[in-house]
C-alpha cells in the first residue's frame, strides 16, 4: 500500500473515559474482527488489565479502512498503557505515530494524566483529535469540556468528534477525522533501515517478538540487523503486522507498523524506544528519546515458604522475559531468609508483577514495603545507592542523604483545593503553581519527594477529594533531605525488613504509629512480645502484645486421639501464613504494615 | 501384650450443658438391658483380637456408667474375661456422678471388682454447679466420696473444672481446698472448653454465656497449678495430678502409644496402628451387634508422620515427656534427626525442655500445649 494511505494514530485517555471500549468499536466498524471474534476489550488482553480496566502492555492493530473517499487506508491503532508508571512507554508509543485521538469524557472532563500524556503528544508534534465520548450519558456537558479543552491545552475543538463508544455514535466520523487530519508518514524505502521498538513479547516459540514502527527502510526476513542501543545483532526471520493476531507479510515499509522476529532470546536486547538498523548500516544517528528505564521503586519480594525461593526466581525470570522494566537480584534478610529485592516502574507496576506471581505461579509471598532509591553521600566521599533501607550505613558515616522528587499535577475541583494543600503540605510538598482550568476546576502543581507518593500520597489524595482529584509526576531529580532510618525490633531483637527510611520530623509519629499498627497485626503468643520502634539507639515507641490465653486440649475423649490430631492439624493450618521472626511469628502483612496507616 | 478396655455407657440421668459425649438423658430405662446384651455381643465379636492379650485396665466411661445397676457392670467384666485373661492387679474405673451412688451400690461395685472410681464432681460451688445442668451438690459429692471411701474404694478421683459460668478464682481455689480434705488420691482439673454442639455452644453463639474473664480463669489455672503439688498431687499429666503410685494407668495407655480396645457405642480404639471407631449412634449400635456385626463406622490407618506426631503430643502431654530411647524403638528412626528444628523452636520459645535423655514441656510448654503439639505435625 502506498505510504500516503496509511495513518498511524494512538488514543490518548484517563483511564475509566472509554479507550478500550473505543478501540473495540474501531475493531469492529472496520470489520478487523467479524463480531463473533470479538470479546469485549480486545486489546486489554491480559486478565488483570480487563479486571482493573488497564492497558499495562501497548498493544497495536492494523485496521483497513474503506474511506467515503473510496480509498482503501491501513490505519495502524498504537494502544498506549495508561498509568504514570509507564510514562516512558507511552512516549515511545506516541514517536511511533502522527496522530492521537484525545478521548475525554463528556462528563468528567480532562483529567491529570490525560493532560500529561497530551503534552507528551504535542511535544511529538503529533495531530491531535478531540474526541468528546460518553455524549449519551445524561449528565453530559460537551460543550463545558471543549471549552476545557481549548483554555487549558489550546486546541481547537470545532471539530471535535461528539461521541458514543458504548452505542457507536460518532465512530465513523472519527476514523474519516483520522483519515482526513492525520498526516501520511513520510520515510524512503530506499534509505538505510531505522525502525523504532515500541514494545515487545517473548514468544517460547520464535523469540522476542518486536514491534515496530519503520521510519525509513525495510525489514524483511533475512536481513541482518542491529539494536543501536544494544549493539546485538541478528537476523529477521518472520515480519509481520497485527490483525490483531500476528499474520506474517514479506515486509514492513516506511510507515508501517508491524513485528519482527529474530531468533532474540533476550527481551533485554530489544529496548524499548532503540532504533533498529540494517546489520552492516552507516546510520550513525538514532531516532531521538531513547534512554535506558530505570526502576522508581524497590521492595523485596519473599517466598512464605523458602522451599518456594526456586520457583519464585524461575517465576521471576520469566515475567522478565516479558518485562524488560522488570529488575531484581537475590537478597537476604535476617528476619525473612532468601528472596529478592525487585525493582518497579511504581507501585502499579509493583502491585501488578505481585499479583501476576500469585496469581500466574501460585506464590505465596511476602512484600516488604515499597521505597525509593536514596543517595547517600558518605563521610569519606563515597556515595552510595540504597534501595533497601537496611543497607543504610550508620549516621556516623553519613554526611548527607538525597531523596527523588517529582513534580506532581493535581487537577481537582475548586472546593478541594484546601485539603490538597494542606495534605501536599504535610507530605513535605513544595508549592509551585495553581492554575484555574475552568471556574470549578483547578490544577496544582507541587514538587513532592516521591518516598511521599509511594507513601500514602495519591490514597489520602483519593480520599480528601471524594475521588475527585486526578494526579500525575515526573521525576525532577534528588534533594538534600533530612532523613533518618526507623527500626522496629520485635522481643528485643531489630527486624531488618520491617526498617523503614523517614524523614525526621516524621519519625516520631511514624514510630508510634507503626508499633500500635504492629500490635494489632502481631497475634498473642506464647510469652509477651515488646514492640519497640527506635532511631539508633533510641528507642521512640513501645508496644506490648501479652502472652496468649491458655491454649492445650485437656480431655482425650475416651482415647478419641483422631479428632485431637485434626484439632491439631487446623490449629497448624492457620499458622502456616506467619513467618518466624527470631522467636516470634510475624503474620505476612506485617510487612506491609507501613503502607497502610490510616 | 497388655490391653486396655474402654467400656462406653453412654447413658445420664441429665446432660450437662458443656456436654459433647455421646450419651443420652432419656433412654435409661429402655435400653440398659439390650445395651448390655449388644455389649456382650461385640465382646465375642472381638473375642479373636482379645485372646491374643492380658487386660491390665479397664475403664468404664461414659455418660454416666454408675446410671446402671453394679450387676450389669459385673456380667461385662465376666463376659471379657470369657476371652481374654484378666490379670491380677488389673485397674478398674468407673466414672460415677455424685448422685447416682448410694452406700449400698458403692460395696456392689466394689465386690464385682471396680477398685478406682472416678467422681465428676466439677465443682463445690452450688451455683457454678447448676449453672452447668449437674445434678447433685457440693454436699452430695463430698458424702459420696466419704461413702466410697467406706464402701472399700483406696483410689478415688475427682474431676473438677475451671473457667465455668458463675465460678470465681476465689470460689475455685475454695473448692480445691475442700477437694483436698476428702480421701481422694488423684485429681483431674480441666478447663472448660466450649463445644459447638452443646447447650453452652448454642448460648455462647446467642451471646448468652457469661464465663469468667481470661484473667481469671487464667488465676484458676495458676492456683491448680501451684496448691496441688504443694499438697503432695504430682501434676503427672497436663490435666491430671496423683499422689505418688496413684496416677491412672488406664490414662497413661493414651499418651504412652500403648494399644487399646473402646467397646460400645462412640468408644474408639487403637491397636496395630489403626484408629478405629464405632458408630455413634445407640439405635445402629444395637443394629449392628444384633446383626453380629462389629459396630466399628471409621477406622485409619495412621500414617508414619502421624504416627510420629501422636506419639510426641501424648507423651509430652506427661510429666516425664518423651524419651528417645521409646520413640526411636517405636519408629527405628532418630528423634532429634527428625524433630530437630522443632525441638529447637520450642526450647527457645521457652515451652520445651531437652536433655541427653528426652524432652518435655516447661510450665509454659504445658499452658499452651496445643502450640508445642501443631508444630510436631507433619507438612
Amino acid at each position: 500500500m502506498n505510504t500516503a494511505n496509511i495513518r498511524n494514530f494512538s488514543i490518548i485517555a484517563h483511564i475509566d473515559h472509554g479507550k478500550s471500549t473505543l478501540a473495540d468499536r474501531l475493531l469492529e466498524y472496520t470489520g478487523t474482527l467479524s463480531s463473533r471474534e470479538m470479546e469485549d476489550q480486545v486489546l486489554d488482553q491480559m486478565e488483570l488489565e480487563r479486571e482493573r480496566g488497564i492497558t499495562i502492555k501497548a498493544q497495536s492493530v492494523r485496521l483497513d479502512y474503506k474511506a467515503k473517499d473510496g480509498q482503501m487506508y491501513m490505519l495502524n491503532l498504537i494502544d498506549t498503557p495508561g498509568h504514570v508508571d509507564f510514562t516512558y512507554e507511552v512516549s515511545r508509543s506516541l514517536a511511533a505515530c502522527e496522530g492521537a485521538l484525545l478521548v475525554v469524557d463528556a462528563a468528567q472532563g480532562i483529567e491529570a494524566q490525560t493532560l500529561a500524556n497530551v503534552y507528551l503528544a504535542l511535544e511529538h508534534d503529533l495531530e491531535i483529535i478531540p474526541v468528546i465520548n460518553k455524549i449519551d450519558l445524561p449528565s453530559a456537558d460537551p460543550e463545558r469540556v471543549k471549552q476545557e479543552i481549548e483554555d487549558v491545552i489550546g486546541l481547537d475543538t470545532s471539530d471535535a468528534v461528539l461521541a458514543s463508544a458504548k452505542t457507536g455514535i460518532g465512530v465513523e466520523e472519527i476514523l474519516e477525522a483520522i483519515v482526513r487530519k492525520v498526516p501520511a508518514p513520510k520515510g524512503d524505502a530506499n534509505a538505510p533501515l531505522r525502525a523504532l521498538i515500541f514494545d515487545s513479547h517473548f514468544d517460547p516459540y520464535k523469540g522476542v517478538i518486536v514491534y515496530v514502527r519503520v521510519m525509513d527502510g525495510v525489514i524483511k526476513p533475512g536481513m541482518k540487523i542491529k539494536m543501536m542501543a544494544t549493539d546485538k545483532r541478528f537476523e529477521v526471520n518472520e515480519a509481520g503486522v497485527f490483525r490483531p493476531y500476528l499474520a506474517t507479510v514479506d515486509e514492513l515499509r516506511p510507515g508501517q507498523v508491524g513485528f519482527f522476529a529474530a531468533s532474540i532470546k533476550n527481551v533485554k536486547d530489544t529496548r524499548v524506544g532503540d532504533t533498529v538498523t540494517d546489520g552492516e548500516s552507516s546510520v550513525t544517528e538514532p531516532l531521538p528519546g531513547y534512554r535506558k528505564v530505570t526502576p522508581m521503586v524497590y521492595c523485596g519480594l519473599y517466598p512464605v515458604e523458602s522451599s518456594e525461593y526456586d520457583t519464585l526466581r524461575d517465576a521471576l525470570e520469566k515475567l522478565q522475559l516479558n518485562d524488560a522494566s522488570l529488575v531484581f537480584e537475590p537478597e537476604t534478610s535476617v528476619a525473612l531468609g532468601f528472596g529478592f529485592r525487585c525493582g518497579f516502574l511504581g507501585l502499579l507496576h509493583m502491585d501488578v508483577i505481585q499479583e501476576r506471581l500469585e496469581r500466574e505461579y501460585n506464590l505465596a509471598l511476602i512484600t516488604t514495603a515499597p521505597n525509593v532509591i536514596y543517595m547517600v553521600h558518605k563521610t569519606d566521599g563515597e556515595v552510595l545507592r540504597i534501595d533497601n533501607p537496611s543497607h543504610l550505613p550508620t549516621p556516623q558515616e553519613i554526611e548527607h542523604i538525597e531523596e527523588p522528587y517529582v513534580k506532581a499535577t493535581i487537577i481537582v475541583p475548586n472546593e478541594f483545593v484546601g485539603s490538597v494543600m494542606e495534605l501536599s503540605q504535610e507530605k513535605r510538598g513544595e508549592y509551585q503553581d495553581m492554575k484555574y482550568l475552568d471556574t470549578t476546576r483547578v490544577m496544582l502543581t507541587y514538587h513532592l519527594p516521591l518516598s511521599e507518593i509511594i507513601y500514602d500520597y495519591f490514597d489520602r489524595l483519593k480520599s480528601s477529594t471524594r475521588g475527585y482529584a486526578s494526579l500525575d509526576y515526573e521525576l525532577i531529580g534528588y534533594k538534600t533531605s533530612q532523613l533518618v532510618k526507623l527500626d522496629i525490633l520485635l522481643n528485643g531483637a531489630p527486624v531488618d525488613a520491617l526498617s523503614v527510611i523517614v524523614h525526621q520530623d516524621r519519625a516520631q509519629y511514624r514510630g508510634r504509629l507503626l508499633a500500635e499498627k504492629l500490635r494489632g497485626i502481631i497475634p498473642r503468643q506464647m510469652f509477651e512480645i515488646p514492640i519497640q520502634a527506635a532511631i539508633g539507639n533510641k528507642v521512640i515507641a513501645r508496644e506490648t502484645v501479652r502472652a496468649m490465653r491458655k491454649d492445650v486440649l485437656a480431655k482425650c475423649y475416651g482415647g478419641d486421639i483422631t479428632r485431637k490430631r485434626k484439632l491439631l492439624e487446623k490449629q497448624k493450618e492457620g499458622k502456616k501464613r506467619m513467618k518466624q521472626v527470631g522467636n516470634v511469628e510475624v503474620p505476612q502483612e506485617a510487612f506491609m504494615a507501613i503502607l497502610k496507616m490510616d | 501384650m497388655k490391653l486396655g478396655v474402654y467400656i462406653h455407657i453412654p447413658f445420664c440421668r441429665r446432660k450437662c450443658l458443656y456436654c459433647d459425649f455421646s450419651s443420652s438423658a432419656d433412654e435409661i430405662e429402655r435400653y440398659q438391658e439390650s445395651y448390655i446384651t449388644a455389649l456382650s455381643r461385640e465382646i465375642t465379636g472381638r473375642g479373636g483380637v482379645l485372646s491374643g492379650y492380658t487386660v491390665d485396665s479397664v475403664y468404664f466411661g461414659g455418660g454416666t456408667p454408675t446410671v446402671l445397676q453394679a450387676e450389669a457392670l459385673g456380667k461385662i467384666l465376666a463376659r471379657l474375661s470369657d476371652y481374654t485373661s484378666i490379670e491380677a492387679d488389673v485397674e478398674i474405673t468407673v466414672e460415677a456422678n455424685p448422685d447416682t451412688v448410694d452406700g449400698e451400690k458403692l460395696s456392689a461395685l466394689r465386690m464385682s471388682g471396680v477398685n478406682r472410681i472416678s467422681f465428676g464432681v466439677q465443682s463445690f460451688t452450688d451455683e457454678v454447679l447448676k449453672a452447668a445442668g449437674r445434678i447433685h451438690s457440693a454436699e452430695g459429692a463430698k458424702s459420696a466420696v466419704w461413702q466410697a471411701n467406706a464402701s472399700g474404694f483406696d483410689n478415688v478421683s475427682l474431676d473438677l473444672m475451671y473457667g465455668l459460668p458463675k465460678q470465681s478464682a476465689a470460689s475455685f481455689r475454695s473448692g480445691l481446698n475442700e477437694a483436698l480434705k476428702l480421701p481422694v488420691r488423684h485429681l483431674s482439673v480441666y478447663g472448660l472448653k466450649v463445644e459447638d454442639n452443646t447447650p453452652f455452644g448454642k448460648m455462647a453463639a446467642e451471646g448468652r454465656l457469661v464465663l469468667p474473664e481470661e484473667e481469671e480463669e487464667d488465676a484458676m489455672y495458676q492456683d491448680a497449678v501451684r496448691i496441688l503439688p504443694q499438697r503432695g498431687f504430682e501434676r503427672y499429666e497436663i490435666s491430671n495430678y496423683a499422689l505418688p503410685g496413684y496416677e491412672s494407668r488406664h490414662n497413661l495407655k493414651y499418651w504412652r502409644y500403648q494399644p487399646y480396645l473402646g467397646l460400645g457405642v462412640a468408644a474408639h480404639s487403637f491397636m496395630h496402628n489403626r484408629r478405629a471407631a464405632n458408630t455413634r449412634s445407640l439405635a445402629q449400635y444395637l443394629k449392628l451387634t444384633e446383626q453380629e456385626v462389629l459396630p466399628v463406622v471409621e477406622e485409619e490407618r495412621v500414617s508414619e508422620g502421624q504416627a510420629m506426631a501422636e506419639f510426641a503430643f501424648l507423651a509430652l502431654r506427661t510429666k516425664a515427656g518423651l524419651r528417645y530411647q521409646d520413640f526411636n524403638h517405636c519408629f527405628g528412626t532418630d528423634f532429634l534427626s527428625h524433630y530437630g528444628p522443632v525441638v529447637e523452636t520450642m526450647t527457645a520459645k521457652g515451652a520445651v525442655i531437652a536433655d541427653t535423655k528426652g524432652i518435655r514441656l516447661t510450665d509454659r510448654g504445658m499452658k499452651y500445649g496445643n502450640v508445642v503439639f501443631a508444630a510436631f505435625l507433619p507438612e
